[in-house]
């Protein structure tokens, strides 16, 4: 039902078209051999993607701005690595998402959520009234803070996994190359994340 | 003879025979389920809900850290 409803997501990085790709490979020619322009046009095209992203993990926009800067300092330093088998957008992810995760480590005072063990997540007592569940408030403020506080509870490797496939849209396998983990182990803490994040926000909501 | 399954069952498991389209028995004990439980039915309406709300909260790049970003990198920026 879920993975229905992705798949006919229409995304910008993800569900780029045949003369995008051609026109794209071309740029990355061009900035492999050191031109300039070509460099930065790359940059454009993914800087509000990357920066969008990585606020998403980290919910502070000072922080999204450096990792940014991290991220494409490691684009322009690496491009010549990047082997064109996996898309442009996938190997930015999983290069941003390594930055993340280096951040969340040096900030080793904030304590998570564990959701290792995952039996209490599907508690029958959270199949309750959802009628509060917010659709249409997404500009509200309050309901920002409570999407921010429930995605902060989470430890960022749960947090990384359910932005990459659920929230940017990424398919099952790009999600485990852009997070280095097994398609298994993507599935099981996608799941995990899923009925961690909608539990919080239906108890917030109940409140 | 059917399977049973319980809501508690179908709330765990229920994604993965989704995605993957399993036609094991288990799967479509699981499907016929959720078809005809109201509160099962709500539960996934409710992660998709929660997906949803994240997908449309969304922040852009301010126009000085984008100029921020191309003067770190020493890019030109037309
Ligand atoms: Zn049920």
């Amino acid at each position: 039902m879920m993975e229905h409803k992705n798949s006919q997501r229409t995304r910008t990085v993800n569900n780029l078209s045949a003369s995008y790709v051609a026109e794209e490979s071309k740029l990355i020619d061009l900035a492999k051999g050191g031109d300039r322009k070509a460099l930065a046009q790359l940059v454009k095209n993914y800087e509000q993607t990357i920066y969008n992203f990585a606020f998403k993990i980290c919910r502070h926009r000072d922080k999204a701005e450096n990792i940014t800067q991290e991220t494409f300092y490691s684009m322009v330093k690496n491009i010549n690595q990047f082997d064109n088998k996996s898309k442009l957008s996938t190997w930015l992810y999983r290069i941003v998402a390594n930055h993340c995760l280096m951040l969340a480590r040096k900030e080793k005072n904030r304590q998570f959520v564990s959701i290792d063990n995952d039996d209490s997540l599907y508690d029958e007592k959270y199949i309750a009234d959802y009628s509060r569940l917010p659709t249409k408030y997404t500009e509200n403020k309050e309901l920002k803070k409570i999407l921010d506080d429930a995605i902060s509870k989470l430890s960022p490797d749960y947090r990384m996994i359910f932005l990459l496939r659920d929230v940017e849209g990424l398919s099952t396998e790009e999600t485990a190359e852009a997070s280095e983990l097994s398609i298994s182990a993507v599935k099981s803490r996608l799941h995990r994340a899923r009925a961690f994040l909608r539990n919080e926000i239906t108890r917030a909501f109940e409140r | 003879m059917k399977e049973k399954v319980s809501c508690k069952e179908v709330m765990r498991y229920v994604c993965e025979c989704m995605a993957q389209d399993i036609s094991s028995e288990r799967c479509i004990a699981l499907k016929e389920h959720l078809e005809s439980c109201e509160h099962c039915k709500q539960y996934f309406k409710s992660v998709e809900l929660t997906i949803d709300c994240y997908r449309k909260y969304n922040v852009e790049l301010p126009e000085n850290a984008h100029k921020k970003l191309m003067n770190f990198l020493n890019l030109p920026d037309e």
